[in-house]
């Protein structure tokens, strides 16, 4: 099964995508079923939860504290493991032809080739290295994310055996974000993903006199994210030649516009699937093509990008 | 945003050995059927189904299973707790002829159902099995509403032996229902569908259980093959037209990593 070329799909890294919205890793994309719902409601592109050697159950609940403007989650890298995570992905696959990010995460580089040897033999389209994580420092330290020299290690080896086009999923969390990104195309990235989580951060009840989040703190997402991920695209997009998924509070068709114009080729829609439902992905893209109408523009590429920081 | 609130237990209530009802008073608002995320803050965050819900209050009913329960039971009127929802799809009201089946701890939202297929004018009739007598709970409370009530235990310790499902079965093979309500155990509700096969015209909703993290709909872990809706937004309860798509249904679900379990028959 396969949709049809629209005036919003978009080309990218030699795929056509029916159109720029991604299912971010760590929203829906547990099971072959949830893929499948996401793509049938509007997703262009879906990315599997962030997949580990061993199945992890993550942090006990609460996982996730809403607040006024998003919400707080600690989820802690929920997944079924390598090999289950992929039989969800080549059962998805096997149905529908819709493109997949494979996410995967882990500390050590390794882990992450072991990882790469197994998404190598997926049906899987792309590989994601989620080096960003904000959720599990009790347990492994500071993302790799903070250091351009780990980036740059693991990025490179990954490279080195990967079948599949390799997208560094980078975090918001660090001094000199665009420095790491330049690190990470330098190493053979293909693509960036940008960003994940902010923060973390922390919400009380000043009831009960405790955190509300079991693991004290959580990843940021939500409306409130936006602007600081349209600054991390827009300095980035100004200084690297590789395509960027754009992510990180994007509500709504004019949120996307504005992530296109940062510099975004595709634009990842999470949280928004909360406030928004299951509904968000086909309301965002016919908001996408209303704006086209308005400004006569015939396909999305037509959009213009913001011109570039010097 | 349906926002968290922190709230006193108001009442509570031993149901039996192993079970308790939860009072807290506060305007939920939900429907038969939904559920709220409840915590202490402690030792985690669980969905309940809820019992019974007024404009005043409303109850959860609860079984006493792993930490965050046994945490629970050891509270006491006044003893903080907080939650968040409603959350979920409620039952379809209906004013005809109704018959519900429930089994075993799985009974509980079928008094919140009752209730308020009362008020809209329904003719029920209620089956509620279990395995054994102490397992029967929420008796009194149905054998006190305007309502057919019947039940049955494996064992037979209330004159006959055998399920729910074999009395619903009875029943439809004898009398026109306008809508059949069910929630039970798994591989009971799943019996009560391949009966419900020989009425293709009758309506039903199902009340379904699956693992639930987030509850808002974004954590993708109580999607459904092979439709992929969410247990937790476009569940707990299934109408007829789902429930028939349904694969996983009596064979698996997964658990909070997300690894398929199989039932064991």
């Amino acid at each position: 099964m396969k949709k049809n070329k629209s005036r919003i799909s978009v080309e990218f890294l030699g795929r056509i995508v029916e159109n720029p919205l991604v299912l971010p890793a760590g929203i829906m994309g547990m099971t072959w079923s949830g893929m499948k719902f996401t793509w049938e409601n509007g997703c262009g592109i879906i990315t599997s939860k962030s997949l580990t050697l061993e199945p992890r159950k993550g942090h006990p609940g609460p996982v996730i504290a809403e607040f006024e403007g998003g919400m707080l989650n600690c989820m802690g890298l929920c997944n079924p493991g390598i090999d289950n995570g992929l039989a969800e992905v080549n059962d998805f696959k096997d149905k529908y032809d819709v493109p997949v990010i494979v996410s995967v995460f882990a500390t050590t580089i390794d882990d992450f080739l072991a990882l790469t040897q197994k998404v190598n033999e997926s049906k899987g389209d792309f590989i994601e290295l989620n080096l960003s994580c904000p959720n599990v420092a009790d347990e492994f330290g500071i993302p790799l994310a903070a250091s351009k020299v780990q980036v740059s290690k693991i990025v490179k080896a990954v490279k080195k055996i990967s079948k599949k086009p390799v997208i560094a999923k980078l975090s918001p969390n660090v001094i000199g974000l665009t420095d790491i990104c330049l690190a990470a195309e330098a190493a053979g990235a293909d693509a960036l993903c940008l960003i994940n989580t902010l923060g973390p951060g922390m919400l009380i009840d000043i009831d009960m006199k405790r955190s509300v989040l079991s693991n004290r703190t959580g990843g940021l997402s939500g409306p409130c994210v936006k602007p600081v991920a349209l600054r991390a695209v827009y300095e980035a997009y100004s200084q690297v030649k590789i395509p960027i998924i754009g992510t990180g509070g994007v509500s709504n068709g004019s949120d996307a516009i504005e992530m296109l114009m940062a510099g975004a080729t595709l634009i990842g829609v999470g949280s928004a699937v909360y406030e928004g439902g299951i509904g968000i992905f086909d309301q965002i893209n016919k908001e996408i093509l209303a704006y086209l109408d308005k400004y006569n523009y015939k396909t999305i590429g037509d959009i213009p990008r913001l011109e570039k920081l010097k | 945003m349906s926002k968290r609130v922190t709230l006193p237990i108001a009442q509570i209530v031993k149901e039996n050995e192993t079970i308790r009802t939860f009072y807290f008073e506060h305007d939920l608002g939900a429907g038969a059927g939904q559920f709220v995320m409840l915590s202490d803050l402690e030792t985690g965050e669980k969905p309940f189904s809820i019992s019974e819900c007024t404009d005043e209050r409303f109850g959860l009913t609860i079984k006493k299973l792993g930490t965050f329960t046994q945490n629970l039971f050891s509270k006491k009127v006044g003893d903080l707790m907080t939650f968040r929802g409603p959350y979920g799809s409620s039952f379809n009201l209906i004013d005809g002829k109704a018959l519900i089946v429930g089994g075993g701890y799985a009974t509980p939202p079928l008094y919140f159902l009752s209730k308020e297929l009362l008020r809209a004018g329904a003719d029920i009739i209620l089956v509620n099995g279990a395995r054994q007598k102490e397992d029967l709970i929420f008796c009194e409370r149905f054998s006190d509403m305007a309502l057919n009530y019947k039940r049955i235990t494996d064992a037979g310790c209330l004159g006959r032996a055998g399920s729910s499902v074999d009395i619903a079965s009875e029943l439809l093979a004898e009398n026109i229902y306008d809508m059949v309500y069910v929630s039970g155990p798994e591989l009971m509700m799943k019996a009560m569908r391949e009966v419900l096969q020989q009425y293709p015209e009758l309506n039903y909703e199902f009340l379904f259980e699956r693992y639930m993290k987030c509850g808002i709909g974004i954590c993708g872990n109580c999607t459904m093959d092979p439709l992929g809706i969410r247990l937790c937004v476009e569940g707990p309860v299934l109408a007829r037209d789902k429930v028939e798509q349904l694969t996983e249904f009596g064979e698996y679900h997964r658990n909070a990593a997300g690894v398929k379990e199989f039932f064991k028959i």
